[in-house]
Protein backbone atom coordinates (compact mmCIF):
# COMPACT_ATOMS: atom_id res chain seq x y z
CA UNK A 1 0.00 0.00 0.00
CA UNK A 2 2.80 2.74 0.89
CA UNK A 3 5.64 1.32 -0.75
CA UNK A 4 5.67 3.49 -3.42
CA UNK A 5 5.44 6.58 -1.70
CA UNK A 6 8.99 7.63 -1.10
CA UNK A 7 9.77 10.63 -2.69
CA UNK A 8 11.53 9.87 -6.04
CA UNK A 9 14.50 12.23 -7.78
CA UNK A 10 11.49 12.84 -10.27
CA UNK A 11 8.89 13.92 -7.39
CA UNK A 12 11.26 16.06 -5.64
CA UNK A 13 12.40 18.13 -8.69
CA UNK A 14 8.53 18.13 -9.05
CA UNK A 15 8.32 19.52 -5.54
CA UNK A 16 10.86 21.92 -6.49
CA UNK A 17 9.19 22.84 -9.33
CA UNK A 18 5.94 23.61 -8.00
CA UNK A 19 7.96 25.49 -5.25
CA UNK A 20 9.17 27.84 -7.51
CA UNK A 21 5.64 28.45 -9.47
CA UNK A 22 4.27 29.29 -5.75
CA UNK A 23 7.19 31.91 -5.21
CA UNK A 24 6.43 33.07 -8.65
CA UNK A 25 3.37 33.12 -7.79
CA UNK A 26 3.35 35.37 -4.66
CA UNK A 27 5.90 37.54 -6.75
CA UNK A 28 3.42 38.35 -9.34
CA UNK A 29 0.65 38.79 -6.63
CA UNK A 30 2.54 41.40 -5.36
CA UNK A 31 3.55 43.05 -8.32
CA UNK A 32 -0.61 43.12 -9.51
CA UNK A 33 -0.81 44.60 -5.36
CA UNK A 34 1.46 47.41 -5.94
CA UNK A 35 -0.12 48.40 -9.45
CA UNK A 36 -3.64 47.74 -8.50
CA UNK A 37 -4.39 51.26 -8.75
CA UNK A 38 -3.45 51.21 -12.10
CA UNK A 39 -5.12 47.49 -13.58
CA UNK A 40 -8.13 48.47 -11.61
CA UNK A 41 -10.33 50.62 -14.18
CA UNK A 42 -12.34 52.18 -11.78
CA UNK A 43 -11.48 53.62 -7.77
CA UNK A 44 -12.26 51.20 -5.07
CA UNK A 45 -16.12 51.07 -3.90
CA UNK A 46 -17.03 53.65 -7.05
CA UNK A 47 -20.42 52.53 -7.53
CA UNK A 48 -22.62 53.25 -10.56
CA UNK A 49 -19.92 52.40 -12.66
CA UNK A 50 -22.59 50.08 -15.01
CA UNK A 51 -25.86 48.71 -14.50
CA UNK A 52 -26.80 46.46 -11.61
CA UNK A 53 -26.18 43.05 -11.29
CA UNK A 54 -24.84 42.93 -15.27
CA UNK A 55 -23.13 39.24 -16.36
CA UNK A 56 -19.62 39.04 -17.51
CA UNK A 57 -19.42 40.73 -20.42
CA UNK A 58 -17.08 42.24 -23.10
CA UNK A 59 -17.15 46.19 -21.11
CA UNK A 60 -17.49 44.27 -17.95
CA UNK A 61 -15.30 40.98 -17.79
CA UNK A 62 -16.33 40.04 -14.42
CA UNK A 63 -19.63 41.67 -14.26
CA UNK A 64 -21.20 44.18 -11.74
CA UNK A 65 -22.50 44.17 -8.22
CA UNK A 66 -25.89 45.20 -6.75
CA UNK A 67 -24.39 48.82 -6.78
CA UNK A 68 -23.17 48.82 -10.24
CA UNK A 69 -19.73 48.45 -9.43
CA UNK A 70 -16.90 47.02 -11.62
CA UNK A 71 -16.47 43.45 -10.01
CA UNK A 72 -12.88 43.39 -11.83
CA UNK A 73 -11.37 46.44 -10.35
CA UNK A 74 -13.15 45.58 -6.86
CA UNK A 75 -11.26 42.02 -7.20
CA UNK A 76 -7.94 43.78 -7.59
CA UNK A 77 -8.82 46.43 -4.93
CA UNK A 78 -9.98 43.60 -2.49
CA UNK A 79 -6.73 41.49 -3.24
CA UNK A 80 -4.98 44.56 -3.09
CA UNK A 81 -6.44 45.10 0.77
CA UNK A 82 -6.32 40.95 1.64
CA UNK A 83 -2.43 41.03 0.67
CA UNK A 84 -1.56 44.07 2.35
CA UNK A 85 -3.00 43.09 5.68
CA UNK A 86 -1.72 39.60 5.11
CA UNK A 87 2.08 40.35 4.68
CA UNK A 88 2.10 41.64 8.56
CA UNK A 89 -0.04 39.29 10.20
CA UNK A 90 2.16 36.45 8.55
CA UNK A 91 5.05 37.95 9.95
CA UNK A 92 3.32 38.32 13.28
CA UNK A 93 2.38 35.04 13.02
CA UNK A 94 6.21 33.59 12.10
CA UNK A 95 7.94 35.63 14.49
CA UNK A 96 5.51 35.32 17.90
CA UNK A 97 4.80 31.75 17.04
CA UNK A 98 7.99 29.54 15.19
CA UNK A 99 10.57 31.61 16.11
CA UNK A 100 9.42 32.10 19.37
CA UNK A 101 8.45 28.47 20.12
CA UNK A 102 11.98 27.81 18.65
CA UNK A 103 13.50 29.63 21.07
CA UNK A 104 11.42 29.61 24.12
CA UNK A 105 12.41 25.48 24.14
CA UNK A 106 15.59 26.05 24.98
CA UNK A 107 15.00 27.88 28.22
CA UNK A 108 15.68 26.51 31.72
CA UNK A 109 13.30 23.48 31.29
CA UNK A 110 10.22 25.12 34.19
CA UNK A 111 10.30 28.21 31.94
CA UNK A 112 10.50 26.23 28.40
CA UNK A 113 7.52 23.93 29.78
CA UNK A 114 5.01 26.94 31.52
CA UNK A 115 4.97 28.46 27.90
CA UNK A 116 4.71 25.50 26.16
CA UNK A 117 1.60 24.88 28.60
CA UNK A 118 0.34 28.11 27.57
CA UNK A 119 0.92 28.01 23.66
CA UNK A 120 -0.95 24.46 24.54
CA UNK A 121 -4.13 25.90 25.61
CA UNK A 122 -3.74 28.67 23.20
CA UNK A 123 -3.64 26.01 20.27
CA UNK A 124 -6.04 23.92 22.00
CA UNK A 125 -8.77 26.79 20.83
CA UNK A 126 -9.40 27.32 16.62
CA UNK A 127 -7.40 29.77 15.46
CA UNK A 128 -10.23 31.47 13.83
CA UNK A 129 -12.16 31.97 17.31
CA UNK A 130 -8.93 32.99 18.72
CA UNK A 131 -8.66 35.69 16.03
CA UNK A 132 -12.49 36.79 16.67
CA UNK A 133 -11.85 36.89 20.38
CA UNK A 134 -8.82 39.25 20.12
CA UNK A 135 -10.75 41.29 17.72
CA UNK A 136 -13.26 41.74 20.33
CA UNK A 137 -10.71 42.92 23.01
CA UNK A 138 -9.15 45.04 20.83
CA UNK A 139 -10.66 46.67 17.53
CA UNK A 140 -11.33 45.42 14.05
CA UNK A 141 -8.97 47.74 12.77
CA UNK A 142 -6.26 45.45 14.88
CA UNK A 143 -7.46 42.19 12.47
CA UNK A 144 -4.08 41.81 10.43
CA UNK A 145 -2.32 41.51 14.30
CA UNK A 146 -5.60 39.54 15.80
CA UNK A 147 -5.14 36.96 12.89
CA UNK A 148 -0.80 36.89 13.11
CA UNK A 149 -1.36 36.65 17.15
CA UNK A 150 -4.17 33.50 16.72
CA UNK A 151 -2.11 31.78 14.37
CA UNK A 152 1.34 31.64 16.26
CA UNK A 153 -0.54 29.55 19.26
CA UNK A 154 0.47 26.33 17.08
CA UNK A 155 3.67 27.55 14.86
CA UNK A 156 4.82 27.83 18.06
CA UNK A 157 3.96 24.11 19.56
CA UNK A 158 5.26 22.80 16.46
CA UNK A 159 8.68 25.10 16.14
CA UNK A 160 8.61 23.99 20.15
CA UNK A 161 8.67 20.80 19.76
CA UNK A 162 11.23 20.37 17.14
CA UNK A 163 13.44 22.02 18.49
CA UNK A 164 13.09 20.25 21.94
CA UNK A 165 13.75 16.72 19.61
CA UNK A 166 16.91 18.15 18.18
CA UNK A 167 18.05 18.90 21.84
CA UNK A 168 18.18 14.59 21.90
CA UNK A 169 20.03 14.41 18.90
CA UNK A 170 23.57 13.72 19.33
CA UNK A 171 24.92 16.31 17.22
CA UNK A 172 23.26 18.61 20.12
CA UNK A 173 24.76 16.93 22.94
CA UNK A 174 28.60 16.77 21.36
CA UNK A 175 28.34 20.38 20.62
CA UNK A 176 27.26 21.02 24.08
CA UNK A 177 29.93 18.81 25.31
CA UNK A 178 32.35 20.96 23.55
CA UNK A 179 31.80 23.70 25.82
CA UNK A 180 29.26 25.75 23.76
CA UNK A 181 26.67 27.88 26.05
CA UNK A 182 23.01 27.77 25.41
CA UNK A 183 23.21 30.71 23.86
CA UNK A 184 25.88 30.25 21.57
CA UNK A 185 24.41 26.83 20.64
CA UNK A 186 20.40 28.68 20.15
CA UNK A 187 22.52 31.06 17.80
CA UNK A 188 23.82 28.76 15.85
CA UNK A 189 20.87 26.36 15.13
CA UNK A 190 18.56 30.15 15.04
CA UNK A 191 20.93 30.57 11.67
CA UNK A 192 20.56 26.88 10.44
CA UNK A 193 16.31 27.82 10.94
CA UNK A 194 15.69 31.02 9.03
CA UNK A 195 18.32 29.20 6.18
CA UNK A 196 16.94 26.08 6.26
CA UNK A 197 12.88 26.74 6.64
CA UNK A 198 12.20 30.73 7.20
CA UNK A 199 11.04 31.37 3.34
CA UNK A 200 8.51 27.70 3.71
CA UNK A 201 7.71 29.06 7.11
CA UNK A 202 6.68 32.50 5.71
CA UNK A 203 4.71 31.33 3.30
CA UNK A 204 3.29 28.68 5.57
CA UNK A 205 1.98 31.90 7.44
CA UNK A 206 0.59 33.77 5.11
CA UNK A 207 -1.72 31.31 3.84
CA UNK A 208 -2.49 30.16 7.07
CA UNK A 209 -3.57 33.80 8.01
CA UNK A 210 -4.45 34.89 4.89
CA UNK A 211 -7.47 31.93 5.11
CA UNK A 212 -8.10 33.41 9.11
CA UNK A 213 -8.07 37.31 7.64
CA UNK A 214 -10.61 36.45 4.92
CA UNK A 215 -12.82 34.43 7.27
CA UNK A 216 -12.87 37.14 9.52
CA UNK A 217 -13.87 39.41 7.29
CA UNK A 218 -16.74 37.23 6.16
CA UNK A 219 -18.23 36.56 9.58
CA UNK A 220 -17.56 40.83 9.97
CA UNK A 221 -14.99 41.03 11.91
CA UNK A 222 -12.26 42.04 9.64
CA UNK A 223 -11.94 44.60 6.91
CA UNK A 224 -14.45 47.62 7.82
CA UNK A 225 -16.51 49.39 5.28
CA UNK A 226 -15.98 51.17 2.21
CA UNK A 227 -12.45 49.70 2.07
CA UNK A 228 -13.10 45.80 1.51
CA UNK A 229 -10.79 43.19 0.88
CA UNK A 230 -11.86 39.82 -0.54
CA UNK A 231 -13.99 38.25 2.63
CA UNK A 232 -15.83 41.25 3.15
CA UNK A 233 -16.79 40.85 -0.95
CA UNK A 234 -18.01 37.51 -0.16
CA UNK A 235 -19.64 38.41 2.75
CA UNK A 236 -21.53 41.33 0.78
CA UNK A 237 -22.29 38.86 -2.49
CA UNK A 238 -23.46 36.27 0.29
CA UNK A 239 -27.34 37.92 -0.30
CA UNK A 240 -27.66 37.68 -3.97
CA UNK A 241 -24.88 35.16 -5.11
CA UNK A 242 -26.97 32.50 -5.72
CA UNK A 243 -29.21 34.19 -8.89
CA UNK A 244 -25.61 36.24 -9.78
CA UNK A 245 -22.75 33.62 -9.02
CA UNK A 246 -20.14 36.14 -10.60
CA UNK A 247 -20.41 38.48 -7.45
CA UNK A 248 -18.87 35.90 -5.21
CA UNK A 249 -17.40 33.43 -7.33
CA UNK A 250 -14.35 36.46 -8.90
CA UNK A 251 -13.60 37.20 -5.28
CA UNK A 252 -13.09 33.50 -4.02
CA UNK A 253 -11.07 32.77 -7.34
CA UNK A 254 -8.66 35.49 -6.37
CA UNK A 255 -8.50 34.40 -3.01
CA UNK A 256 -7.85 30.51 -3.29
CA UNK A 257 -5.37 31.36 -5.84
CA UNK A 258 -3.51 33.14 -3.31
CA UNK A 259 -3.69 30.52 -0.79
CA UNK A 260 -2.66 28.39 -3.60
CA UNK A 261 0.40 30.20 -4.61
CA UNK A 262 1.63 30.61 -0.60
CA UNK A 263 1.04 26.63 -0.40
CA UNK A 264 3.02 25.98 -2.99
CA UNK A 265 5.80 27.89 -1.89
CA UNK A 266 5.84 26.54 1.62
CA UNK A 267 5.85 22.99 0.08
CA UNK A 268 3.08 21.57 1.72
CA UNK A 269 1.78 18.42 1.57
CA UNK A 270 -1.48 17.54 -0.65
CA UNK A 271 -4.57 18.51 1.95
CA UNK A 272 -2.52 20.15 4.47
CA UNK A 273 -3.72 22.58 6.40
CA UNK A 274 -1.14 25.18 7.12
CA UNK B 1 -0.38 1.03 29.40
CA UNK B 2 -1.81 2.27 32.98
CA UNK B 3 1.34 5.00 33.37
CA UNK B 4 0.60 6.35 30.27
CA UNK B 5 -2.73 7.05 30.78
CA UNK B 6 -2.21 8.92 33.81
CA UNK B 7 0.66 10.78 32.55
CA UNK B 8 -1.61 11.99 29.83
CA UNK B 9 -4.62 12.30 32.05
CA UNK B 10 -2.42 14.31 34.29
CA UNK B 11 -1.72 16.50 30.83
CA UNK B 12 -5.74 16.57 30.03
CA UNK B 13 -5.86 17.77 33.89
CA UNK B 14 -3.76 20.92 33.19
CA UNK B 15 -5.02 21.43 29.81
CA UNK B 16 -8.71 21.86 31.11
CA UNK B 17 -7.12 23.96 34.34
CA UNK B 18 -5.28 26.60 31.51
CA UNK B 19 -8.81 26.36 29.46
CA UNK B 20 -10.79 27.42 32.86
CA UNK B 21 -8.42 29.82 33.93
CA UNK B 22 -8.21 31.16 30.02
CA UNK B 23 -12.25 31.07 30.08
CA UNK B 24 -13.12 33.22 33.48
CA UNK B 25 -10.04 35.43 32.49
CA UNK B 26 -12.62 36.29 29.47
CA UNK B 27 -15.68 36.44 31.32
CA UNK B 28 -13.90 38.85 34.21
CA UNK B 29 -12.60 41.12 30.89
CA UNK B 30 -16.12 43.41 31.58
CA UNK B 31 -14.08 44.52 35.29
CA UNK B 32 -10.78 44.66 33.34
CA UNK B 33 -11.45 48.90 33.23
CA UNK B 34 -11.89 48.96 37.20
CA UNK B 35 -8.35 48.29 37.64
CA UNK B 36 -5.81 45.19 37.82
CA UNK B 37 -6.59 44.34 41.28
CA UNK B 38 -10.09 44.48 40.56
CA UNK B 39 -9.59 42.53 37.62
CA UNK B 40 -7.71 39.37 39.36
CA UNK B 41 -10.56 39.35 41.99
CA UNK B 42 -13.31 39.24 39.65
CA UNK B 43 -10.89 36.24 38.08
CA UNK B 44 -10.88 34.71 40.91
CA UNK B 45 -14.21 34.23 41.22
CA UNK B 46 -15.06 33.56 38.04
CA UNK B 47 -12.97 31.03 38.39
CA UNK B 48 -14.50 29.45 41.65
CA UNK B 49 -18.14 29.92 39.79
CA UNK B 50 -16.15 28.06 36.71
CA UNK B 51 -15.18 25.13 39.08
CA UNK B 52 -18.92 24.59 40.25
CA UNK B 53 -20.17 25.10 36.26
CA UNK B 54 -22.17 28.32 36.67
CA UNK B 55 -20.89 30.75 34.57
CA UNK B 56 -23.20 33.65 35.23
CA UNK B 57 -26.47 35.50 32.90
CA UNK B 58 -26.15 36.33 29.20
CA UNK B 59 -25.27 40.24 29.02
CA UNK B 60 -27.69 40.28 25.65
CA UNK B 61 -30.42 37.75 26.64
CA UNK B 62 -30.63 37.81 30.55
CA UNK B 63 -30.63 33.83 30.56
CA UNK B 64 -28.39 31.72 32.58
CA UNK B 65 -25.13 30.51 30.32
CA UNK B 66 -25.71 27.15 31.03
CA UNK B 67 -29.70 27.26 29.65
CA UNK B 68 -28.16 28.81 26.39
CA UNK B 69 -25.66 26.17 26.22
CA UNK B 70 -28.38 24.05 26.58
CA UNK B 71 -29.87 25.30 23.72
CA UNK B 72 -27.17 25.67 21.26
CA UNK B 73 -24.28 23.29 22.14
CA UNK B 74 -26.69 20.24 21.04
CA UNK B 75 -26.76 21.87 18.06
CA UNK B 76 -23.50 22.15 17.46
CA UNK B 77 -22.57 18.83 18.99
CA UNK B 78 -24.77 17.27 16.43
CA UNK B 79 -23.24 19.58 13.41
CA UNK B 80 -19.73 18.05 14.75
CA UNK B 81 -20.68 14.14 15.10
CA UNK B 82 -22.00 15.13 11.56
CA UNK B 83 -18.80 16.30 10.49
CA UNK B 84 -17.11 13.29 11.96
CA UNK B 85 -19.28 10.85 9.75
CA UNK B 86 -18.48 12.58 6.20
CA UNK B 87 -14.96 12.80 7.62
CA UNK B 88 -14.70 9.09 8.71
CA UNK B 89 -16.67 8.26 5.39
CA UNK B 90 -14.25 10.14 3.25
CA UNK B 91 -11.12 10.78 4.91
CA UNK B 92 -10.51 7.39 5.57
CA UNK B 93 -10.44 5.84 1.84
CA UNK B 94 -9.34 8.75 0.69
CA UNK B 95 -6.27 8.91 2.99
CA UNK B 96 -5.67 5.29 2.28
CA UNK B 97 -5.76 5.96 -1.74
CA UNK B 98 -3.60 8.91 -1.26
CA UNK B 99 -0.79 6.96 0.67
CA UNK B 100 -0.33 5.07 -2.84
CA UNK B 101 2.20 6.76 -4.53
CA UNK B 102 0.57 6.56 -8.09
CA UNK B 103 -2.72 7.73 -6.96
CA UNK B 104 -1.03 10.61 -5.02
CA UNK B 105 0.88 11.59 -7.62
CA UNK B 106 -1.86 11.68 -10.06
CA UNK B 107 -4.32 13.52 -7.57
CA UNK B 108 -1.81 15.92 -6.03
CA UNK B 109 -2.77 19.14 -8.00
CA UNK B 110 -6.36 18.81 -7.34
CA UNK B 111 -5.93 18.07 -3.71
CA UNK B 112 -3.54 20.84 -3.50
CA UNK B 113 -6.69 23.15 -5.03
CA UNK B 114 -9.51 21.64 -3.13
CA UNK B 115 -7.34 22.29 0.23
CA UNK B 116 -6.59 26.28 -0.79
CA UNK B 117 -10.16 26.96 -1.05
CA UNK B 118 -11.59 28.58 2.29
CA UNK B 119 -14.32 26.59 3.83
CA UNK B 120 -16.49 29.82 4.14
CA UNK B 121 -16.18 29.64 -0.35
CA UNK B 122 -16.96 25.75 -0.13
CA UNK B 123 -20.13 26.17 1.93
CA UNK B 124 -21.32 29.06 -0.22
CA UNK B 125 -20.61 26.72 -3.53
CA UNK B 126 -22.23 23.86 -2.17
CA UNK B 127 -25.72 25.76 -1.45
CA UNK B 128 -25.12 27.54 -4.71
CA UNK B 129 -25.06 23.58 -6.39
CA UNK B 130 -28.06 22.78 -4.38
CA UNK B 131 -30.22 25.40 -4.95
CA UNK B 132 -29.45 25.92 -8.70
CA UNK B 133 -28.81 21.87 -9.75
CA UNK B 134 -30.69 20.20 -7.10
CA UNK B 135 -33.09 22.95 -6.52
CA UNK B 136 -33.26 22.14 -3.05
CA UNK B 137 -34.62 24.99 0.02
CA UNK B 138 -31.07 26.39 1.44
CA UNK B 139 -31.28 29.70 3.74
CA UNK B 140 -28.44 31.66 3.96
CA UNK B 141 -29.79 34.67 5.39
CA UNK B 142 -31.92 35.66 8.55
CA UNK B 143 -32.77 33.14 11.17
CA UNK B 144 -32.63 29.17 10.76
CA UNK B 145 -35.49 28.28 9.11
CA UNK B 146 -35.97 24.88 11.05
CA UNK B 147 -35.93 25.94 14.16
CA UNK B 148 -33.41 24.53 16.73
CA UNK B 149 -33.69 20.46 15.88
CA UNK B 150 -31.24 18.61 16.10
CA UNK B 151 -31.70 16.11 13.76
CA UNK B 152 -33.89 16.71 10.83
CA UNK B 153 -37.52 15.74 11.19
CA UNK B 154 -38.57 16.18 6.97
CA UNK B 155 -37.15 15.90 4.05
CA UNK B 156 -36.58 19.57 3.46
CA UNK B 157 -35.09 19.36 6.83
CA UNK B 158 -32.83 17.16 6.25
CA UNK B 159 -31.88 18.85 2.93
CA UNK B 160 -30.79 21.56 4.94
CA UNK B 161 -28.86 20.16 7.66
CA UNK B 162 -26.81 17.78 5.06
CA UNK B 163 -25.06 21.14 3.73
CA UNK B 164 -23.96 22.09 7.18
CA UNK B 165 -22.65 18.18 7.21
CA UNK B 166 -21.06 18.14 4.44
CA UNK B 167 -19.37 21.67 4.77
CA UNK B 168 -17.67 20.27 8.24
CA UNK B 169 -17.46 16.85 6.72
CA UNK B 170 -15.28 17.77 4.51
CA UNK B 171 -12.81 20.36 6.62
CA UNK B 172 -12.83 17.20 8.44
CA UNK B 173 -12.15 14.87 5.59
CA UNK B 174 -8.90 16.77 4.24
CA UNK B 175 -7.57 16.79 7.97
CA UNK B 176 -8.15 13.39 8.26
CA UNK B 177 -6.46 12.22 4.31
CA UNK B 178 -3.57 14.66 5.53
CA UNK B 179 -2.82 13.07 8.48
CA UNK B 180 -3.25 9.79 6.97
CA UNK B 181 -1.04 10.01 3.88
CA UNK B 182 1.76 11.53 6.09
CA UNK B 183 2.16 8.79 8.16
CA UNK B 184 1.90 6.77 4.93
CA UNK B 185 4.63 7.96 3.64
CA UNK B 186 6.73 8.49 7.03
CA UNK B 187 6.19 4.48 7.52
CA UNK B 188 7.07 3.85 3.82
CA UNK B 189 10.87 5.09 4.35
CA UNK B 190 10.80 2.68 7.68
CA UNK B 191 13.42 -0.06 7.36
CA UNK B 192 11.68 -2.16 9.54
CA UNK B 193 9.32 -2.89 6.33
CA UNK B 194 12.19 -4.33 4.22
CA UNK B 195 13.00 -6.75 7.03
CA UNK B 196 9.41 -8.11 7.43
CA UNK B 197 9.47 -8.54 3.67
CA UNK B 198 12.88 -10.27 4.24
CA UNK B 199 11.57 -12.68 7.16
CA UNK B 200 9.15 -13.97 4.42
CA UNK B 201 6.27 -12.40 5.08
CA UNK B 202 3.64 -12.00 2.49
CA UNK B 203 3.11 -8.29 1.21
CA UNK B 204 -0.87 -8.81 2.57
CA UNK B 205 0.70 -9.43 6.40
CA UNK B 206 3.09 -6.97 6.04
CA UNK B 207 0.92 -4.43 4.80
CA UNK B 208 -2.10 -5.47 7.10
CA UNK B 209 -1.18 -6.51 10.25
CA UNK B 210 1.62 -4.13 10.49
CA UNK B 211 1.19 -0.95 8.73
CA UNK B 212 -2.26 -0.38 8.40
CA UNK B 213 -2.77 -0.15 12.57
CA UNK B 214 0.35 2.31 12.30
CA UNK B 215 -1.45 4.54 9.94
CA UNK B 216 -4.52 4.71 12.25
CA UNK B 217 -2.15 5.19 15.01
CA UNK B 218 -1.14 7.97 13.24
CA UNK B 219 -4.83 9.31 13.07
CA UNK B 220 -5.71 8.49 16.63
CA UNK B 221 -2.34 10.70 18.02
CA UNK B 222 -3.82 13.74 15.78
CA UNK B 223 -7.38 13.84 16.32
CA UNK B 224 -7.11 17.51 18.68
CA UNK B 225 -5.50 18.58 15.35
CA UNK B 226 -8.95 17.15 13.49
CA UNK B 227 -10.94 18.23 16.39
CA UNK B 228 -9.46 21.93 15.73
CA UNK B 229 -10.60 21.64 11.28
CA UNK B 230 -13.57 20.37 12.61
CA UNK B 231 -14.52 23.07 15.49
CA UNK B 232 -13.29 25.55 12.85
CA UNK B 233 -15.55 24.65 10.30
CA UNK B 234 -18.52 24.27 12.25
CA UNK B 235 -17.84 27.99 13.71
CA UNK B 236 -18.18 28.87 9.59
CA UNK B 237 -21.00 26.27 8.80
CA UNK B 238 -23.40 27.88 11.53
CA UNK B 239 -22.10 30.88 10.21
CA UNK B 240 -23.44 30.84 6.71
CA UNK B 241 -26.41 28.42 7.24
CA UNK B 242 -27.90 30.77 9.81
CA UNK B 243 -27.97 27.05 12.41
CA UNK B 244 -28.31 28.63 15.80
CA UNK B 245 -25.29 27.03 17.38
CA UNK B 246 -22.39 27.23 20.17
CA UNK B 247 -19.88 28.52 17.76
CA UNK B 248 -22.92 31.17 16.05
CA UNK B 249 -23.59 32.28 19.49
CA UNK B 250 -19.84 32.33 20.53
CA UNK B 251 -19.34 35.01 17.64
CA UNK B 252 -22.32 36.81 18.32
CA UNK B 253 -21.35 37.30 21.92
CA UNK B 254 -17.59 38.76 21.05
CA UNK B 255 -19.80 41.10 18.61
CA UNK B 256 -22.14 41.87 21.05
CA UNK B 257 -19.38 41.72 24.10
CA UNK B 258 -21.07 39.23 26.30
CA UNK B 259 -17.97 38.19 27.59
CA UNK B 260 -19.12 35.65 29.78
CA UNK B 261 -21.10 33.59 27.41
CA UNK B 262 -17.71 33.73 25.12
CA UNK B 263 -15.80 32.78 28.12
CA UNK B 264 -17.76 29.73 28.83
CA UNK B 265 -17.96 28.34 25.08
CA UNK B 266 -13.96 29.19 24.66
CA UNK B 267 -13.61 26.92 28.04
CA UNK B 268 -16.37 23.91 26.38
CA UNK B 269 -14.33 24.16 22.86
CA UNK B 270 -10.77 24.38 24.39
CA UNK B 271 -11.49 21.23 26.20
CA UNK B 272 -13.67 19.42 23.45
CA UNK B 273 -10.06 19.88 21.46
CA UNK B 274 -8.42 18.30 25.03
CA UNK B 275 -10.53 15.62 25.44
CA UNK B 276 -10.03 14.41 21.86
CA UNK B 277 -6.31 15.23 22.06
CA UNK B 278 -6.25 12.49 25.09
CA UNK B 279 -8.79 10.18 24.06
CA UNK B 280 -6.37 9.68 20.45
CA UNK B 281 -3.03 9.44 22.31
CA UNK B 282 -4.65 6.79 24.73
CA UNK B 283 -5.97 5.19 21.50
CA UNK B 284 -2.79 5.22 19.68
CA UNK B 285 -0.39 4.00 22.34
CA UNK B 286 -1.40 0.41 22.14
CA UNK B 287 -1.13 0.20 18.40
CA UNK B 288 2.53 2.24 18.50
CA UNK B 289 3.68 0.12 21.50
CA UNK B 290 2.78 -2.99 19.97
CA UNK B 291 4.06 -2.04 16.20
CA UNK B 292 7.73 -0.08 15.84
CA UNK B 293 6.49 2.74 14.98
CA UNK B 294 7.50 5.81 17.24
Amino acid sequence: MTDTVTISPVGQSLRGLLRTAGWIGLGLTVVAVSLSDFLATAPAGASGIGPILAPPSAAFQFGTDVLGRDMLSETVHGLSMTVRAAIPAALVALFVGALSGFSAARLAVPLALSFRWLAGILAAMPALLLAVLVIGLTARGWAALAAGVSAAPLGFVRAFDRARVQMTTAHWNYAHATGLSRSALLRRDLVYEFRDVFAASAARALAAVTIILSTLSFLGFGAEPPRRDLGLMIAAAKAYYLHAWWTAAFPALALTILILFARLAAGLDEGERP
Amino acid sequence: MLRFVLIEAGRLLLGLLGAALMGAAIASVAHAGDGVLQFFSVWGEQLFSFARLRFGDSAISGLPIVTELATSLPLTLGLLLEGIVVASLIGIPVGFLFGMGAARRAAAPLIQIAAAVPIFCAGLALAYLAVNFLQWPVQLDGPAWFGSAVFPRSLAEAQAALLPALTVGLAGASAVQVVMSRAAATIAREPWRTQLYRMGLSRWDVEWIYVVPQIFAALFAHLGEVMLSLLSATAVAEWVFSRPGAADLFVKSVALRDWNAAGAIMLVFASLTLIADFMGRCAAHPLISRGTVR
